[in-house]
């Protein structure tokens, strides 16, 4: 059971995308391979909800694209945090800091 | 977190109790929120709220309780199920409400699955199934027939195969039993069953060796055979029954089904292989050969050495054969061979068959098309409150499936009494045919192809349905937009349609043609108040020729003193008849060669007043007399086309042929009628170039001696039944032992002929007829569609000053394109199509230009009936009413 | 993101893992429960009465607790829910998988 892949929704899926966008622009792709290699394979991210998010994240105005090339010298769609995607990670983030707190709180509580 | 199979079980069994005390669960859950909500408000109240705040508060704070119910609800049924459940009452309804819509769908479905169910039975139980041997595929059939002497010749020569023989069959008279009877039997090689591979059931079969003579007074019965005649008579084995005159013992019985050459055969006799008797080594009694191809062999290396056996025996022939006699004689695989005669015919009723599926099922898809678009409204609704894409195409799925379920179903009973027609189309010896019925694996197959159709025909339209404009279809009556598309590939469908009908209407146009012409066809003879009857005496009863002249001029006086009768005759054989008398003769002026050897003239054998009596014209010289006695000169009718042949812008009155062998010449004293004596099709194979009559007094086979089996034909008033009657009476009267049989009229025999070509024709117009309705319906349905969309339309043209006649023409324009361009497609594949009837069609070519206008007037008129009712009812559109209403 | 998001909503199945680390102690009945979780939790966790309810009902049909009548503090009827053994083994599995993914997803979130 410790090589389960868990699957992320969307919630989820929004938080961790902003945060790993935070370090740098990226494609989709890397963005998914980022996130499941640091969570050593824990969190797997879908191919099906991962552009839907992104272009959710886009719509909303907390990322931008634009087109570069990628390693394999292809031509590829890079995202990037906007200002407004940089605060909306800081509240994210924020909320769900305190959330899972709560919730470890309940699972400790004696 | 995957929940083990235990688990999932305990789950549904769970799911089942609380299914099962849902009501209370209910009220449990009603009560536990209540009292929670109640808690909540005491807590208000605390907090200093007055007791009115404080209610309020708590009802807010339970959230939006009636869907946690809702949800909770959920838990406690088996949603699937009920959503299935629900979704086939609503289809139920559904249909019942819509009883024109149901029916048609129905039909169509089931005529044109049941119709294939049908077919796959038959193609499945008789062309696929292998032989019921062992090792079937190693079986071949030898093409050809050679004679006795070949089989000895060939079974020691042959090093690839076991070679073995039997005959077609012909009747033998079994006697000493009770009632004599005709039975079928087969003479066959005592390594027939060896080389089939067919045990018996009881017994044992033939010991090698057994074809000779002296030991081959034994015989094998069929399990029929002993049923019917001998009543399963356990100790049957061993006893000893006349056949032919000869004592036979009874030494094996066949298990049920056995029936080699042909299922009509009951009893197996040793082929007698006497080298001594010429004239039956040699001449008379040509068997057809079946071989097992051995180990180590295989069909190629069989059909090299059957030509170089067949040129070695050549040469051990006592007289001259033809020098390419049998010299493509080849091994085919015994099944195709068995099966070869039918399989035209069952892949053109295939064909057929397959077509009119298509055509159903085209029907039903415009059908389901249409309707898809018509309850645009209703499933807006449903949408609106709250239904989800997903859930209103599977709605709709069940719906269709549902249809094609009951089709499906109807459509296997159809489908067994179609089984029971196309049955009666084939050759009644077909082996297996008497079997064939729908078993299961059939049945599944077609409840899973019914399923398939439905989902197939019922996806389309669900998805369209499902993608509707929410506010445009319940705001505005008309749906236009979308279904422009739609209906497009509806007129496609049903021109589609209609030129398949073309196609199977005129195939059946061009074989009923052949059918008229052929019963039209000149018999050269009347059969008209005649009446036939089979008498078998004992070929051993007639060694003695004037035992047999004597016992036949009894009959034909007695059958002479029968009130009623007119005349009476006899003759060796009836025209259109299966025995068909072929003598080897020679002909003056035509001496035998190695090119030409002794031709072969089709034989009768009549007394004098036949020809008189069948109204076969006497274009020449003079008819048989009492005066032509077996002491007088032998004398000889001969035909028209005869002469022609042999004697070309001569005389043949006084020319003389003789049957080879024989010292004297026989004279021919006159020239009569050709008379269809093969089938209605041909008058001979065109291997005989002649025919001609003896007087029985003085007829001879090919072994000299005269023919004792002879057909008794009386001409008269009386009833056929009572003439029968009497007939058999004053047989028996002569001699008991004397079978007497097919008791028939000559006009039965006559239309027996091509009863079986009748029957097909029957199938053929049912298709085409079952086509035609499919059409029309198609037809009607979309046309009548077309004036429902275009009802505003109409409505407008009739207010602003069009009349009744311009609309009916318009309506009647819709159906026409779609018929004509339907036509011209059916005509052009039509064309293509119809050589693969060839055998079938007499007198009539596969393009024959008539056959095809009608045909395509025919569709025109249907069309414009079709057309018909929508028409009126356009016309009928009051613009006020529709104009107002929309 | 306009309200705050529920822990279901951020993870599903949280609820769930909830409700059974409260009745572990001991029986409960629903406001009880969703009283216990807002208290603990510092009020974060509001649990809304119309999840509670289905959650219970799912908990009941997986056997992972029961269910029996009782009086509750106002003396009128409730249902108190009790773990079962087959939930106890559930709470202490979805307990491991949830501390997992927290522990992933707080390692995305912590990469600097």
């Amino acid at each position: 059971m410790a090589t389960e892949r868990i699957d992320l929704p969307q919630g989820t899926l929004d938080l961790l995308i902003l945060r790993t966008l935070a370090l740098a622009p990226q494609h989709g792709w890397g963005v998914s391979e980022r996130i499941q290699q640091i969570s050593s394979d824990v969190l797997q991210v879908q191919q099906g909800s991962l552009y839907p998010a992104l272009h959710r994240l886009e719509r909303r105005g907390w990322i931008k694209a634009r087109w570069g090339i990628s390693e394999n010298s292809r031509r590829a769609k890079y995202y990037e945090l906007t200002r407004a995607g940089r605060k909306q990670l800081e509240t994210e983030a924020g909320a769900w800091r305190k959330l899972s707190a709560a919730v470890a709180q309940v699972l400790d509580m004696a | 977190m995957t929940p083990s199979v235990q688990t999932r079980l305990d789950r549904v069994w769970r799911r089942v109790v609380f299914r099962w005390r849902r009501t209370q669960l209910n009220r449990e859950l009603a009560e536990e929120i209540e009292s929670h909500r109640l808690l909540k408000e005491a807590e208000n109240s605390r907090a200093g709220l007055s007791p009115q705040a404080a209610r309020e508060l708590s009802n807010r704070q339970m959230g939006n309780i009636e869907m946690a119910k809702e949800d909770c609800r959920d838990m406690w049924s088996f949603l699937r199920v009920e959503r299935l459940v629900h979704d086939l009452r609503f289809a139920a309804r559904l249909f019942g409400r819509n009883p024109g819509f149901t029916v048609i769908a129905v039909l169509s479905l089931a005529i044109g699955i049941g119709g294939n169910a049908a077919m796959f039975t038959l193609v499945d139980k008789l062309l696929v199934r292998p032989l019921p041997y062992f090792e079937p595929d190693r079986l071949v059939r030898v093409t050809g027939i050679y004679p006795r002497a070949a089989v000895p010749f060939f079974q020691q020569q042959s090093r690839t195969m076991d070679v073995a023989a039997v005959s077609a069959g012909s009747e033998y008279n079994l006697t000493g039993q009770g009632e004599a009877v005709r039975i079928f039997g087969a003479a066959a090689s005592a390594n027939l069953f060896s080389v089939l591979g067919a045990p018996v059931a009881q017994g044992r079969a033939f010991e090698p060796g057994e074809d000779s003579p002296g030991r081959d007074s034994v015989i094998i019965i069929s399990d029929a055979l002993w049923k019917n005649k001998f009543g399963c008579d356990p100790s049957i084995l061993g006893r000893v029954i006349t056949v032919n005159g000869m004592n036979r013992q009874i030494v094996g019985i066949m298990p049920p089904g056995f029936g080699f050459p042909s299922s009509k055969v009951e009893a197996w006799l040793p082929l007698r292989l006497d080298p001594s008797n010429f004239i039956e080594y040699w001449g008379s009694g040509w068997v057809p050969f079946v071989s097992r191809i051995r180990l180590g062999a295989n069909v190629q290396q069989a059909q090299a050495e059957i030509r170089a056996l067949v040129a070695q025996f050549k040469r051990t022939f006592p007289y001259p054969m033809a020098r390419d006699w049998n010299a493509n004689a080849t091994a085919i695989p015994l099944q195709e061979d068995l099966m070869g005669d039918i399989r035209g015919t069952l892949l053109i009723l295939f064909s057929s068959v397959g077509m009119v599926l298509l055509i159903a099922c085209t029907n039903v898809a415009s059908l389901l098309l249409s309707r898809a678009t018509t309850r645009r409204k209703e499933i807006a609704l449903r949408v609106a409150l709250g239904a989800g894409r997903l859930r209103i195409v599977r709605q709709l799925l069940t719906e269709s499936v549902l249809l094609a379920l009951i089709g499906g179903g109807l459509g296997i009973l159809l489908g067994m009494s179609a089984l029971s027609i196309f049955k009666s189309v084939l050759p009644s010896s077909t082996p297996g045919l008497a079997a064939a019925a729908i078993d299961w694996r059939v049945a599944g197959t077609i409840a899973a192809l019914a399923l398939l159709t439905g989902l197939a025909f019922g996806i389309a339209p669900a998805l369209s349905a499902s993608q509707i404009d929410l506010a445009g279809s319940i705001r505005t009556g008309s749906q236009r937009s979308i279904t422009s598309a739609w209906t497009r590939l509806r007129s496609c469908l049903i021109t589609a349609e209609v030129a398949l009908t073309v196609v199977l209407v005129v195939s059946a146009g061009l074989l009923m043609r052949s059918l008229y012409t052929l019963s039209e066809v000149r018999l050269g003879f009347r059969p008209e108040q005649i009446l036939t009857v089979r008498i078998s005496p004992n070929q051993s009863s007639c060694t003695e020729r004037a035992a047999c002249i004597a016992l036949y001029g009894r009959i034909l006086d007695s059958a002479r003193g029968i009130a009623g009768v007119d005349e009476a005759a006899i003759a060796n054989t009836l025209p259109l008849d299966a025995e068909q008398p072929y003598l080897a003769v020679e002909i003056e002026g035509h001496p035998k060669s190695a090119d030409y050897p002794a031709p072969l003239l089709w034989s009768g054998a009549v007394s004098p007043g036949y020809v008189r009596m069948m109204g076969i014209p006497l274009l020449a010289g003079r008819e048989f007399t009492e005066a032509d006695g077996s002491k007088s000169a032998g004398v000889l009718l001969i035909t028209p086309s005869t002469a022609r042949i042999f004697w070309p812008g001569e005389n043949p009155i006084g020319k003389h042929i003789k049957r080879a062998g024989e010292a004297q010449w026989r004279t021919v004293v006159g020239v009569v009628g050709d008379v269809r004596q093969y089938s209605l099709a041909k008058g001979r194979p065109d291997w005989v170039p002649g025919a001609m009559y003896m007087p029985y007094v003085q007829s001879a086979r090919e072994d000299g001696q005269i023919y004792a089996a002879m057909t008794l034909l009386v001409k008269g008033r009386a009833d056929s039944g009572r003439l029968g009657h009497e007939i058999r009476s004053l047989a028996e009267e002569q001699d008991p032992n004397v079978p007497v049989s097919q008791v028939q009229p000559l006009e039965d025999v006559v239309s027996g002929s091509i009863s079986d070509f009748r029957s097909t024709i029957r199938v053929f117009l049912s298709f085409a007829g079952a086509a035609i309705l499919l059409a029309a319906i198609g037809i009607y349905g979309l046309v009548s569609y077309w004036v429902t969309q275009r009802t505003f339309e109409i409505g407008v043209r009739v207010a602003m000053g069009a009349t009744r006649q311009r609309i009916v023409s318009i309506v009647l324009a819709q159906g026409l394109r779609v018929a004509v361009y339907g036509a011209g497609a059916g005509i052009v594949a039509a064309l293509a199509v119809t050589r693969f009837l060839g055998s079938l069609l007499y007198g009539v070519t596969a393009t024959d230009p008539v056959t095809f206008v009608a045909v395509t007037a025919l569709v025109l008129a249907v069309t414009v009936t079709a057309t018909a009712f929508p028409a009126w009812r356009a016309a009928r559109i009051d613009p006020v009413t529709w104009l107002r209403v929309d | 993101m306009g309200k705050r998001p529920t822990p279901s909503e951020l993870l599903p199945g949280t609820l769930d893992l909830l409700i059974l680390r409260t009745l572990a102690p001991g029986p409960m009945h629903g406001y009880g429960i969703a009283h216990r979780l807002q208290q603990v939790s510092d009020d974060v966790l509001q649990v809304g009465e119309s999840s509670l309810y289905p959650a219970l009902q799912r908990l009941l049909l997986n056997g992972w607790v029961k269910a029996e009548w009782g009086a509750s503090e106002n003396n009128r009827r409730a249902r108190y829910y009790t773990l079962t053994a087959a939930g106890r083994k559930q709470l202490v599995s979805e307990r491991e998988e949830f501390t997992r993914m927290i522990g992933a997803i707080q390692k995305v979130l912590d990469t600097a």
